[in-house]
Protein backbone atom coordinates (compact mmCIF):
# COMPACT_ATOMS: atom_id res chain seq x y z
CA UNK A 1 0.00 0.00 0.00
CA UNK A 2 1.25 3.46 -0.81
CA UNK A 3 -0.03 6.76 0.43
CA UNK A 4 -3.67 6.64 1.42
CA UNK A 5 -4.66 5.51 -1.93
CA UNK A 6 -5.96 2.53 -3.72
CA UNK A 7 -3.90 -0.59 -3.61
CA UNK A 8 -4.85 -3.05 -6.23
CA UNK A 9 -4.16 -6.72 -6.07
CA UNK A 10 -5.56 -9.63 -7.90
CA UNK A 11 -6.52 -12.76 -6.07
CA UNK A 12 -7.23 -16.14 -7.46
CA UNK A 13 -10.78 -16.71 -8.53
CA UNK A 14 -10.85 -19.66 -6.22
CA UNK A 15 -10.56 -17.37 -3.25
CA UNK A 16 -13.57 -15.45 -4.38
CA UNK A 17 -15.62 -18.58 -4.44
CA UNK A 18 -15.41 -18.82 -0.69
CA UNK A 19 -17.53 -15.70 -0.42
CA UNK A 20 -21.28 -16.14 -0.72
CA UNK A 21 -22.29 -14.84 -4.10
CA UNK A 22 -24.68 -11.99 -4.19
CA UNK A 23 -27.61 -11.28 -4.73
CA UNK A 24 -30.66 -10.35 -6.68
CA UNK A 25 -28.31 -10.12 -9.62
CA UNK A 26 -25.76 -12.66 -10.75
CA UNK A 27 -22.31 -11.78 -9.43
CA UNK A 28 -20.63 -13.16 -12.54
CA UNK A 29 -22.47 -10.69 -14.74
CA UNK A 30 -21.27 -7.68 -12.77
CA UNK A 31 -18.09 -8.43 -10.85
CA UNK A 32 -14.74 -9.66 -11.99
CA UNK A 33 -12.17 -11.44 -9.86
CA UNK A 34 -10.25 -8.28 -8.93
CA UNK A 35 -10.38 -7.06 -5.38
CA UNK A 36 -9.38 -3.57 -4.35
CA UNK A 37 -8.37 -2.17 -1.01
CA UNK A 38 -9.68 1.35 -0.62
CA UNK A 39 -8.86 3.87 2.07
CA UNK A 40 -11.06 6.85 2.39
CA UNK A 41 -13.68 8.90 4.17
CA UNK A 42 -17.20 7.66 4.66
CA UNK A 43 -19.78 9.80 2.94
CA UNK A 44 -22.90 7.72 3.55
CA UNK A 45 -24.04 4.33 4.79
CA UNK A 46 -27.45 3.14 3.66
CA UNK A 47 -28.73 0.30 5.84
CA UNK A 48 -31.46 -1.00 3.60
CA UNK A 49 -32.92 -3.80 1.56
CA UNK A 50 -32.29 -5.26 -0.88
CA UNK A 51 -28.65 -4.27 -0.24
CA UNK A 52 -26.76 -1.95 2.05
CA UNK A 53 -24.71 0.70 0.28
CA UNK A 54 -21.51 2.34 1.52
CA UNK A 55 -20.31 5.52 -0.13
CA UNK A 56 -16.66 6.42 0.44
CA UNK A 57 -14.60 9.34 -0.88
CA UNK A 58 -11.22 8.02 -1.95
CA UNK A 59 -8.39 10.36 -2.89
CA UNK A 60 -6.34 9.18 -5.84
CA UNK A 61 -2.62 9.63 -6.47
CA UNK A 62 -3.45 12.61 -8.63
CA UNK A 63 -5.15 14.24 -5.68
CA UNK A 64 -8.61 13.87 -7.14
CA UNK A 65 -11.33 12.51 -4.91
CA UNK A 66 -13.39 9.69 -6.38
CA UNK A 67 -16.70 8.68 -4.87
CA UNK A 68 -16.93 4.88 -4.55
CA UNK A 69 -20.18 3.07 -3.83
CA UNK A 70 -20.06 -0.52 -2.61
CA UNK A 71 -22.89 -2.91 -1.86
CA UNK A 72 -23.32 -5.61 0.71
CA UNK A 73 -26.12 -8.09 0.97
CA UNK A 74 -29.26 -7.31 2.96
CA UNK A 75 -29.05 -6.22 6.62
CA UNK A 76 -30.31 -9.54 7.92
CA UNK A 77 -27.56 -11.33 6.00
CA UNK A 78 -24.62 -9.11 6.90
CA UNK A 79 -25.58 -8.54 10.54
CA UNK A 80 -23.99 -11.85 11.63
CA UNK A 81 -20.81 -10.75 9.82
CA UNK A 82 -20.53 -7.76 12.11
CA UNK A 83 -22.22 -5.06 10.06
CA UNK A 84 -24.57 -2.76 11.95
CA UNK A 85 -26.81 0.16 11.15
CA UNK A 86 -24.26 2.46 12.79
CA UNK A 87 -21.10 0.75 11.56
CA UNK A 88 -20.18 3.76 9.43
CA UNK A 89 -20.74 7.44 10.03
CA UNK A 90 -20.00 10.33 7.67
CA UNK A 91 -16.44 11.46 8.21
CA UNK A 92 -15.14 8.10 9.46
CA UNK A 93 -11.81 6.96 8.06
CA UNK A 94 -12.16 3.41 6.80
CA UNK A 95 -10.35 0.77 4.83
CA UNK A 96 -12.55 -1.49 2.77
CA UNK A 97 -11.97 -4.45 0.50
CA UNK A 98 -14.28 -4.62 -2.48
CA UNK A 99 -14.72 -6.86 -5.48
CA UNK A 100 -14.47 -4.44 -8.36
CA UNK A 101 -17.21 -4.00 -10.94
CA UNK A 102 -16.41 -5.41 -14.36
CA UNK A 103 -17.17 -2.10 -16.02
CA UNK A 104 -14.41 -0.54 -13.88
CA UNK A 105 -16.64 2.15 -12.52
CA UNK A 106 -16.07 3.05 -8.87
CA UNK A 107 -18.42 0.35 -7.67
CA UNK A 108 -17.86 -2.95 -5.97
CA UNK A 109 -19.11 -5.61 -3.67
CA UNK A 110 -18.09 -4.82 -0.13
CA UNK A 111 -16.32 -7.83 1.33
CA UNK A 112 -14.84 -6.46 4.53
CA UNK A 113 -13.99 -3.24 6.29
CA UNK A 114 -11.68 -1.96 8.98
CA UNK A 115 -13.50 0.73 10.93
CA UNK A 116 -12.06 3.91 12.40
CA UNK A 117 -11.48 2.20 15.76
CA UNK A 118 -9.70 -0.75 14.17
CA UNK A 119 -12.64 -3.12 14.33
CA UNK A 120 -12.79 -5.47 11.40
CA UNK A 121 -16.13 -6.58 9.98
CA UNK A 122 -17.12 -8.78 7.08
CA UNK A 123 -15.14 -11.48 5.36
CA UNK A 124 -12.00 -10.79 3.40
CA UNK A 125 -11.22 -13.10 0.48
CA UNK A 126 -10.02 -16.47 1.65
CA UNK A 127 -11.42 -16.12 5.14
CA UNK A 128 -14.59 -17.98 4.36
CA UNK A 129 -18.08 -17.08 5.39
CA UNK A 130 -19.26 -16.49 8.91
CA UNK A 131 -22.89 -16.47 9.80
CA UNK A 132 -25.57 -15.15 7.56
CA UNK A 133 -27.64 -17.12 5.19
CA UNK A 134 -25.20 -17.16 2.33
CA UNK A 135 -26.60 -17.90 -1.03
CA UNK A 136 -28.69 -15.31 -2.69
CA UNK A 137 -30.79 -12.45 -1.63
CA UNK A 138 -34.27 -11.51 -2.57
CA UNK A 139 -34.44 -8.34 -4.61
CA UNK B 1 -65.69 -13.36 0.92
CA UNK B 2 -63.38 -11.88 3.54
CA UNK B 3 -65.19 -13.75 6.29
CA UNK B 4 -64.85 -16.97 4.36
CA UNK B 5 -61.15 -16.40 3.87
CA UNK B 6 -60.63 -15.58 7.54
CA UNK B 7 -62.58 -18.65 8.56
CA UNK B 8 -60.47 -20.88 6.36
CA UNK B 9 -57.23 -19.41 7.68
CA UNK B 10 -58.37 -19.56 11.30
CA UNK B 11 -59.38 -23.18 10.81
CA UNK B 12 -56.04 -24.06 9.30
CA UNK B 13 -54.16 -22.34 12.09
CA UNK B 14 -56.23 -24.05 14.78
CA UNK B 15 -55.76 -27.42 13.12
CA UNK B 16 -52.04 -26.89 12.86
CA UNK B 17 -51.76 -26.04 16.51
CA UNK B 18 -54.02 -28.91 17.51
CA UNK B 19 -52.20 -31.52 15.48
CA UNK B 20 -48.70 -30.28 15.99
CA UNK B 21 -46.53 -33.32 16.59
CA UNK B 22 -43.19 -31.62 16.55
CA UNK B 23 -40.38 -32.79 18.74
CA UNK B 24 -39.63 -29.12 19.45
CA UNK B 25 -43.03 -28.18 20.79
CA UNK B 26 -42.55 -28.72 24.51
CA UNK B 27 -38.98 -27.73 25.19
CA UNK B 28 -39.84 -25.31 27.95
CA UNK B 29 -38.24 -22.26 26.38
CA UNK B 30 -40.18 -19.02 26.61
CA UNK B 31 -37.81 -16.85 24.64
CA UNK B 32 -37.49 -16.16 20.96
CA UNK B 33 -35.75 -19.16 19.43
CA UNK B 34 -32.65 -18.53 17.40
CA UNK B 35 -33.79 -18.53 13.77
CA UNK B 36 -31.19 -21.06 12.76
CA UNK B 37 -31.86 -22.68 9.47
CA UNK B 38 -30.32 -25.78 8.06
CA UNK B 39 -30.25 -27.99 11.14
CA UNK B 40 -27.76 -30.75 10.99
CA UNK B 41 -29.03 -34.08 9.70
CA UNK B 42 -30.55 -36.28 12.38
CA UNK B 43 -28.34 -39.19 13.41
CA UNK B 44 -29.69 -42.53 12.30
CA UNK B 45 -30.29 -43.65 15.88
CA UNK B 46 -32.30 -40.52 16.65
CA UNK B 47 -34.57 -40.67 13.64
CA UNK B 48 -38.28 -40.92 14.25
CA UNK B 49 -40.72 -42.34 11.73
CA UNK B 50 -42.73 -40.00 9.59
CA UNK B 51 -46.21 -39.31 10.93
CA UNK B 52 -49.07 -40.58 8.79
CA UNK B 53 -50.58 -38.11 6.35
CA UNK B 54 -48.84 -35.03 7.69
CA UNK B 55 -46.41 -32.55 6.23
CA UNK B 56 -47.22 -29.83 8.77
CA UNK B 57 -44.33 -27.83 10.16
CA UNK B 58 -41.67 -25.28 9.42
CA UNK B 59 -39.37 -26.59 6.71
CA UNK B 60 -36.04 -25.29 5.48
CA UNK B 61 -34.15 -26.16 2.40
CA UNK B 62 -31.01 -27.90 3.57
CA UNK B 63 -28.51 -27.47 0.82
CA UNK B 64 -29.58 -26.07 -2.49
CA UNK B 65 -29.88 -22.41 -1.55
CA UNK B 66 -32.60 -20.62 -3.38
CA UNK B 67 -31.95 -22.05 -6.83
CA UNK B 68 -30.54 -18.73 -7.97
CA UNK B 69 -28.95 -20.41 -10.97
CA UNK B 70 -32.22 -21.86 -12.11
CA UNK B 71 -34.37 -24.86 -11.36
CA UNK B 72 -32.41 -27.05 -8.97
CA UNK B 73 -32.03 -30.20 -11.07
CA UNK B 74 -31.11 -28.26 -14.19
CA UNK B 75 -29.17 -25.08 -13.39
CA UNK B 76 -29.01 -22.66 -16.29
CA UNK B 77 -25.27 -23.04 -16.86
CA UNK B 78 -25.20 -23.26 -20.64
CA UNK B 79 -24.62 -27.01 -20.67
CA UNK B 80 -26.80 -28.80 -23.23
CA UNK B 81 -27.86 -31.46 -20.73
CA UNK B 82 -29.43 -28.76 -18.56
CA UNK B 83 -31.32 -27.07 -21.37
CA UNK B 84 -35.08 -27.63 -20.94
CA UNK B 85 -36.82 -29.29 -23.92
CA UNK B 86 -38.11 -26.03 -25.37
CA UNK B 87 -40.66 -25.78 -28.13
CA UNK B 88 -39.73 -23.14 -30.74
CA UNK B 89 -42.09 -20.74 -28.99
CA UNK B 90 -40.60 -21.59 -25.60
CA UNK B 91 -37.09 -20.91 -26.87
CA UNK B 92 -38.19 -17.65 -28.44
CA UNK B 93 -39.69 -16.58 -25.13
CA UNK B 94 -36.57 -17.57 -23.23
CA UNK B 95 -34.42 -15.45 -25.52
CA UNK B 96 -36.66 -12.45 -24.92
CA UNK B 97 -36.14 -12.67 -21.16
CA UNK B 98 -33.26 -10.69 -19.68
CA UNK B 99 -32.48 -12.35 -16.39
CA UNK B 100 -30.28 -11.37 -13.46
CA UNK B 101 -29.07 -14.91 -12.96
CA UNK B 102 -27.83 -17.74 -15.14
CA UNK B 103 -24.97 -18.07 -17.60
CA UNK B 104 -26.34 -15.32 -19.85
CA UNK B 105 -27.37 -12.95 -17.06
CA UNK B 106 -27.48 -9.19 -17.57
CA UNK B 107 -26.79 -6.34 -15.16
CA UNK B 108 -29.53 -4.81 -13.01
CA UNK B 109 -30.18 -1.98 -15.45
CA UNK B 110 -30.99 -4.29 -18.34
CA UNK B 111 -33.19 -6.96 -16.85
CA UNK B 112 -36.89 -7.47 -17.52
CA UNK B 113 -37.61 -9.86 -14.68
CA UNK B 114 -41.16 -9.26 -13.40
CA UNK B 115 -39.86 -9.93 -9.87
CA UNK B 116 -37.87 -6.72 -9.99
CA UNK B 117 -41.12 -4.81 -10.39
CA UNK B 118 -42.36 -6.65 -7.30
CA UNK B 119 -44.83 -8.66 -9.32
CA UNK B 120 -45.88 -11.89 -7.58
CA UNK B 121 -43.68 -14.77 -8.68
CA UNK B 122 -46.61 -17.12 -9.20
CA UNK B 123 -46.50 -20.87 -9.18
CA UNK B 124 -44.23 -22.70 -9.88
CA UNK B 125 -41.64 -19.94 -9.43
CA UNK B 126 -42.32 -19.65 -5.70
CA UNK B 127 -41.04 -23.22 -5.52
CA UNK B 128 -37.79 -22.01 -7.03
CA UNK B 129 -37.14 -18.96 -4.92
CA UNK B 130 -35.93 -18.48 -1.37
CA UNK B 131 -37.31 -21.76 -0.16
CA UNK B 132 -38.43 -21.79 3.39
CA UNK B 133 -42.02 -22.79 3.97
CA UNK B 134 -44.41 -23.15 6.83
CA UNK B 135 -47.08 -25.78 6.28
CA UNK B 136 -50.39 -25.78 8.11
CA UNK B 137 -52.62 -28.74 7.63
CA UNK B 138 -56.32 -29.14 8.31
CA UNK B 139 -58.96 -31.73 7.61
CA UNK B 140 -59.69 -30.54 4.08
CA UNK B 141 -56.63 -28.69 3.00
CA UNK B 142 -52.96 -27.96 3.33
CA UNK B 143 -51.73 -24.37 3.41
CA UNK B 144 -48.20 -23.51 2.36
CA UNK B 145 -46.80 -20.18 3.51
CA UNK B 146 -43.82 -19.09 1.45
CA UNK B 147 -41.04 -17.07 3.03
CA UNK B 148 -40.53 -14.73 0.10
CA UNK B 149 -43.00 -11.87 0.03
CA UNK B 150 -45.18 -13.73 2.57
CA UNK B 151 -47.28 -15.46 -0.05
CA UNK B 152 -49.48 -18.48 0.57
CA UNK B 153 -51.36 -21.16 -1.32
CA UNK B 154 -54.02 -23.72 -0.52
CA UNK B 155 -53.93 -27.36 -1.60
CA UNK B 156 -57.31 -29.02 -1.29
CA UNK B 157 -57.10 -32.59 0.02
CA UNK B 158 -60.83 -33.37 0.25
CA UNK B 159 -60.93 -35.42 -2.95
CA UNK B 160 -62.31 -32.64 -5.11
CA UNK B 161 -61.27 -33.07 -8.74
CA UNK B 162 -58.62 -31.02 -10.48
CA UNK B 163 -60.33 -28.24 -12.48
CA UNK B 164 -60.42 -28.61 -16.24
CA UNK B 165 -57.79 -26.40 -17.82
CA UNK B 166 -59.14 -23.90 -20.36
CA UNK B 167 -57.45 -21.24 -22.44
CA UNK B 168 -57.06 -18.40 -19.94
CA UNK B 169 -58.68 -20.05 -16.96
CA UNK B 170 -60.25 -23.23 -15.63
CA UNK B 171 -63.66 -24.85 -15.57
CA UNK B 172 -65.16 -25.83 -12.23
CA UNK B 173 -68.65 -27.34 -12.06
CA UNK B 174 -69.31 -26.07 -15.57
CA UNK B 175 -68.37 -22.48 -14.73
CA UNK B 176 -65.39 -20.47 -15.88
CA UNK B 177 -62.90 -19.38 -13.19
CA UNK B 178 -60.09 -16.98 -13.92
CA UNK B 179 -56.45 -18.00 -13.83
CA UNK B 180 -54.53 -16.96 -10.74
CA UNK B 181 -51.00 -16.62 -9.39
CA UNK B 182 -51.03 -19.87 -7.40
CA UNK B 183 -53.38 -21.72 -9.72
CA UNK B 184 -55.78 -24.36 -8.42
CA UNK B 185 -54.22 -27.20 -6.44
CA UNK B 186 -55.61 -30.53 -5.30
CA UNK B 187 -53.70 -33.11 -3.32
CA UNK B 188 -54.03 -36.79 -2.70
CA UNK B 189 -52.20 -39.07 -0.27
CA UNK B 190 -50.79 -41.82 -2.45
CA UNK B 191 -49.41 -43.65 0.57
CA UNK B 192 -49.05 -42.95 4.29
CA UNK B 193 -46.31 -40.40 3.86
CA UNK B 194 -46.54 -39.03 0.31
CA UNK B 195 -48.82 -36.24 -0.79
CA UNK B 196 -49.12 -35.79 -4.54
CA UNK B 197 -50.33 -32.39 -5.65
CA UNK B 198 -51.66 -31.38 -9.06
CA UNK B 199 -51.97 -27.74 -10.08
CA UNK B 200 -53.43 -26.00 -13.14
CA UNK B 201 -54.85 -22.57 -13.89
CA UNK B 202 -51.72 -20.49 -13.30
CA UNK B 203 -50.79 -17.16 -14.87
CA UNK B 204 -49.77 -16.70 -18.52
CA UNK B 205 -46.25 -16.43 -19.85
CA UNK B 206 -46.27 -12.65 -20.14
CA UNK B 207 -46.74 -12.38 -16.36
CA UNK B 208 -44.52 -15.04 -14.82
CA UNK B 209 -41.21 -16.83 -15.27
CA UNK B 210 -40.28 -20.34 -14.23
CA UNK B 211 -37.09 -19.37 -12.44
CA UNK B 212 -34.53 -16.64 -11.80
CA UNK B 213 -32.72 -17.30 -15.05
CA UNK B 214 -35.60 -16.26 -17.29
CA UNK B 215 -36.87 -19.66 -18.28
CA UNK B 216 -40.47 -19.31 -19.41
CA UNK B 217 -43.62 -21.05 -18.23
CA UNK B 218 -47.16 -20.71 -19.56
CA UNK B 219 -50.69 -20.91 -18.23
CA UNK B 220 -51.05 -24.30 -19.94
CA UNK B 221 -48.69 -25.93 -17.46
CA UNK B 222 -49.79 -28.90 -15.40
CA UNK B 223 -47.64 -29.06 -12.29
CA UNK B 224 -47.18 -32.27 -10.34
CA UNK B 225 -45.52 -32.03 -6.95
CA UNK B 226 -44.81 -34.76 -4.45
CA UNK B 227 -44.15 -34.10 -0.78
CA UNK B 228 -42.62 -37.27 0.61
CA UNK B 229 -42.04 -37.34 4.35
CA UNK B 230 -39.02 -39.59 4.62
CA UNK B 231 -38.89 -39.51 8.41
CA UNK B 232 -40.18 -37.12 11.05
CA UNK B 233 -37.53 -34.49 10.30
CA UNK B 234 -36.96 -34.91 6.59
CA UNK B 235 -39.15 -34.29 3.57
CA UNK B 236 -38.41 -34.60 -0.13
CA UNK B 237 -40.20 -32.14 -2.40
CA UNK B 238 -40.20 -32.78 -6.12
CA UNK B 239 -41.78 -31.06 -9.08
CA UNK B 240 -42.54 -32.09 -12.67
CA UNK B 241 -43.78 -29.65 -15.30
CA UNK B 242 -45.91 -30.59 -18.27
CA UNK B 243 -46.36 -27.48 -20.39
CA UNK B 244 -46.90 -28.35 -24.07
CA UNK B 245 -46.87 -24.69 -25.03
CA UNK B 246 -43.31 -24.19 -23.75
CA UNK B 247 -41.76 -27.66 -23.53
CA UNK B 248 -41.89 -30.62 -25.90
CA UNK B 249 -42.17 -33.10 -23.03
CA UNK B 250 -42.61 -33.15 -19.24
CA UNK B 251 -39.44 -32.62 -17.22
CA UNK B 252 -38.47 -32.71 -13.58
CA UNK B 253 -37.26 -29.40 -12.21
CA UNK B 254 -36.44 -30.17 -8.60
CA UNK B 255 -36.10 -32.82 -5.95
CA UNK B 256 -35.20 -30.99 -2.79
CA UNK B 257 -34.63 -32.26 0.70
CA UNK B 258 -36.28 -30.13 3.35
CA UNK B 259 -35.51 -30.37 7.04
CA UNK B 260 -37.99 -29.78 9.83
CA UNK B 261 -37.25 -26.73 11.96
CA UNK B 262 -38.31 -25.59 15.41
CA UNK B 263 -41.92 -24.47 14.76
CA UNK B 264 -41.58 -21.61 17.23
CA UNK B 265 -38.94 -19.95 15.10
CA UNK B 266 -39.97 -16.60 13.70
CA UNK B 267 -38.37 -17.01 10.30
CA UNK B 268 -36.89 -14.30 8.20
CA UNK B 269 -39.47 -12.91 5.82
CA UNK B 270 -38.88 -10.81 2.79
CA UNK B 271 -41.03 -8.23 1.11
CA UNK B 272 -40.43 -6.70 -2.24
CA UNK B 273 -40.55 -2.92 -1.97
CA UNK B 274 -40.67 -0.90 -5.21
CA UNK B 275 -39.29 2.10 -3.33
CA UNK B 276 -36.29 0.17 -2.03
CA UNK B 277 -35.54 -1.20 -5.46
CA UNK B 278 -35.80 2.23 -7.04
CA UNK B 279 -33.43 3.65 -4.45
CA UNK B 280 -30.98 0.81 -4.97
CA UNK B 281 -30.98 1.14 -8.75
CA UNK B 282 -30.56 4.90 -8.63
CA UNK B 283 -27.69 4.71 -6.15
CA UNK B 284 -25.98 1.62 -7.47
CA UNK B 285 -27.67 -0.81 -9.84
CA UNK B 286 -27.71 1.47 -12.87
CA UNK B 287 -24.05 2.40 -12.44
CA UNK B 288 -22.68 -1.06 -11.77
CA UNK B 289 -24.36 -2.50 -14.83
CA UNK B 290 -23.52 0.32 -17.22
CA UNK B 291 -21.48 -0.71 -20.24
Amino acid sequence: MRNKLIVLFVLAVGLMLSIPLSAHHGAAAIYGSQTLTLKGTVKAWLWSNPHCLLTVDVKGEDGKVVEWVAETQAPSTVYPMGFRKDSFKPGDQVTVIVQHAKNERPNGRLLSAVLADGTKIGNAPGEGGRGGRGGDEAY
Amino acid sequence: MLNRFLSVMAGLLAAALLFSSSSFAQNGSKGWPDPKENRQPIAEKDKKPAPRHSIAGLWANTREGNQAKGAQLHPNDGKPENQPPYTPYGLQLYKSHKALEGFDAVGPAYNNDPRVKCEPLGLPRYNHYDLGIRVYQGENSVAILYQYDNRWRIIWTDERPLPKLLDGGVEINGDYHEQRWMGYSVGQWIDDTTLEVQTVGTMPEDRVWLDNTGRPISDQVHITETFRRMDNDTMEWSEVLDDPKIFTKPWQTMKITMRLQDPRVDILTRYCSPKEIETYNKAYGDSVSAK
